[in-house]
């Protein structure tokens, strides 16, 4: 097929003098926006103890370990901001992300064993899930970097129980075994209780000499003698076994390598374990690479730098999506999919790291007088219209067939409302896509360009209306409401005003109220929120958003779990025509 | 040799940034025209003076009026 694949259509053009020009405040004004996330990003590395006092303790920390682990330039960071529970750690207290391990893609994740030898806490367990769902998605390895403590008890009742609990990591497990996903575990340090099971339900453990894992650790076993409350002498009974058991916790090496035979490899040093887990990632199935890739890898003709002159930070402000998307893909080369219909939406196929992969996004600007045809006012890209909403189903339920995966590109206000809107049929064709894209079973990846709104945001490829999101991607321009925070107030206050006006009484109150309403939406769907509350799995710098697109690609290509052959394709053939 | 600007779309002037016999670069901006609550800037289509502008901001055109010439 490589006369489809090996030189596709070129597009995209360099930026002209002029265009340079008048985008440098905005090129300044998003690198200031990504110099705070990057500060919020520090400060969540940060966390816990310094670095300097872990090693002092001959550990590394989380981050050194994922540094010597995955293969220099592929870590690909996942959730870094998030902290759905506001923990005051400022943290869920697992760090994770996709990278390399010897050459293969793996989903990676690892306790900080800086904050509270690495506690579970409060929303934790709702970022590990985003984790085991990331990996069967991929169908990619799980590698942990097991190092907790066990429940941050003061606050067990936050996130202990419950159907997405704490717990829930450890039937996760044992589903992506059954679906054959293998997960591999390096463990440091004391586990005990949910460290315990975090340690023992991986697939294959590679053990440090001085780590444990158990049922209970030694302040449950010394503390378990209830008699309704607490007196001197229990307080000296406890302080005589929490002696005992600090100097001896249950679980060892010796009990878990040499009496169960759990831990399959025992190591000496940090660095034995990791590399442990890097031989092993050598024997994981994974297809080589040109047995999926349509042509040689090719960086983008124009850089990717460009895009911080063609992304307006301003909401309301057009662009060209067509000139930012050639700024990602191999060669700057695309085969575009019915480009006569449906102009709000860019459908595409293009190669990233010499993979097929399937591009859709939000077009910006006016779409001229005809359009959209069943109605008599005019089109704006960032809606979606009927032409549109058909085009996206018809290129999804291809890229199904064909097994193509797809990146989606949301910067949309919404689908287009009104009688109008209702006869062409808009809320039925939202549905058939959240039908289409459930149906294709591909892994999917979204990046949150700038808007994601309404019910646009869940139909074009969202978190909220699928499971085929493998991860979704903001940038320091993204923004995500169910409508804009004016209209919001409107809707919430016009009839209001109406009643108060007639009453005779003053507007300003209700005007005040507007006024905050408009407000907190804008600070609710600022990027650092949209990162904390997991309406984004991550906060990409611009610059690296075609990293993220090669680390899905070369994921999803890794180890399919089915395949169209190239020369089987049939959306190559409709679009050639 | 003088070239019109003309509007791409119908709408609103909120911005204007030309003035009579400035000298101007092909694709600085020259107007925002706001229309369905998002704005679409109008560049300047080549270097030259600004001979005319017909427009002020707050002005409501037409698809095609023409905006302003530059020569």
């Amino acid at each position: 097929m490589h006369p489809y694949f090996k030189e596709m259509a070129e597009f995209g053009n360099p930026l002209k003098k002029g265009e340079i020009k008048r985008t440098e405040k905005n090129l300044e004004a998003l690198k200031a926006e990504e110099a705070d996330i990057a500060e919020a990003v520090q400060a969540v590395e940060n966390a816990g103890f310094p670095a300097e006092k872990i090693n002092a303790r001959g550990q590394l920390t989380v981050w050194q370990r994922l540094e010597y682990l995955v293969d220099p330039g592929t870590w690909c960071p996942l959730h870094t901001l998030y902290n759905p529970a506001e923990n005051e750690e400022g943290t869920t207290n697992v760090v994770d992300g996709i990278g390399k391990i010897s050459g293969r893609w793996a989903v990676i994740i690892g306790f900080d064993n800086k904050v509270m030898a690495g506690a579970w806490l409060p929303g934790q367990s709702e970022n590990i899930l985003r984790v085991t769902d990331l990996a069967k998605r991929l169908n990619i390895p799980l590698v942990w970097l097991v190092n907790c403590s066990g429940a941050k008890l003061p606050e067990q009742e936050k996130f202990y129980a419950n159907r997405r609990g704490a717990g829930t990591p450890f039937y996760r497990h044992a589903e992506l075994e059954q679906l054959g996903i293998p997960v591999l575990a390096g463990i440091y340090g004391t586990n005990p209780a949910g460290g315990g099971y975090q340690g023992v339900s991986p697939t294959i453990l590679f053990a440090h000499q001085n780590c444990n894992i158990a049922v209970g650790g030694a302040g449950i076993v010394s503390g378990m003698a209830p008699k309704g409350h607490f007196d001197l002498e229990t307080a000296e009974t406890i302080i005589e076994k929490a002696r005992q058991f600090k100097a001896k916790p249950p679980g060892s090496v010796k009990i878990h390598q040499d009496e169960t035979g759990f831990f399959r490899y025992v190591f000496e040093t940090e660095e034995g374990v990791l590399d442990g887990l890097k031989d092993f990632m050598k024997k994981i199935p994974a297809y080589d690479p040109e047995f999926f890739r349509v042509a040689e890898p090719k960086a983008p003709a124009y850089p990717a730098e460009d895009v911080y002159r063609l992304l307006p930070l301003e909401p309301k402000m057009v662009y060209e999506f067509d000139a930012v998307l050639s700024r990602l893909v191999d060669g700057s080369e695309h085969m575009e999919f019915r480009p006569d219909y449906g102009p709000e939406i860019y459908t595409g196929l293009a190669k990233v790291d010499g993979f097929l992969v399937a591009c859709i996004g939000n077009r910006q600007g006016y779409l001229g007088k005809d359009y959209p045809e069943y109605a008599d006012y005019p089109g704006f890209g960032g809606k979606l219209y009927r032409q549109g909403m058909i085009k996206m189903n018809e290129f999804v339920t291809l890229c199904g067939r064909d097994r193509i995966p797809i990146i989606w590109f949301q910067d949309t206000t919404g689908i287009d409302v009104g009688d109008a809107a209702e006869k062409a049929e808009l809320l039925g064709l939202g549905q058939s896509l959240i039908y289409s894209n459930q149906s294709t079973d591909l892994p999917m990846m979204l990046v949150v360009l700038r808007k994601g709104t309404a019910a646009a945001h869940y139909v074009m490829g969202g978190p909220t209306a699928n499971r085929n999101n493998a991860f979704t991607l903001g940038t320091a321009a993204t923004e995500i409401y169910v409508m804009h925070g004016e209209t919001a107030a409107v809707a919430t206050y016009s009839r209001r005003l109406v009643k108060q006006k007639d009453a005779g009484k003053p507007l300003e109150p209700i005007i005040d109220n507007m006024n905050q309403l408009a407000r907190e939406y804008h600070e609710k769907s600022r990027p650092l929120f949209c990162a904390r509350h997991g309406l984004v799995d991550e906060l990409a710098p611009i610059r690296d958003l075609r990293r993220y697109m090669e680390a899905f690609a070369g994921s999803a290509y890794q180890n399919p779990k089915s395949i169209c052959p190239h020369h089987h394709m049939i959306l190559p053939r409709i679009i050639k025509g | 040799m003088s070239e019109e600007i003309l509007a791409p779309l119908a709408g609103k002037i909120v911005k204007s940034l030309l003035k009579v016999g400035d000298k101007v670069e092909e694709d600085a901006e020259a107007f925002i025209l706001e229309a369905m609550k998002m704005e679409t800037p109008v560049y300047v289509p080549c270097d030259g003076t600004v001979q005319s502008v017909n427009v002020k901001v707050g002005d409501e055109v037409a698809e095609d009026d023409i905006l302003a010439v530059i020569e």
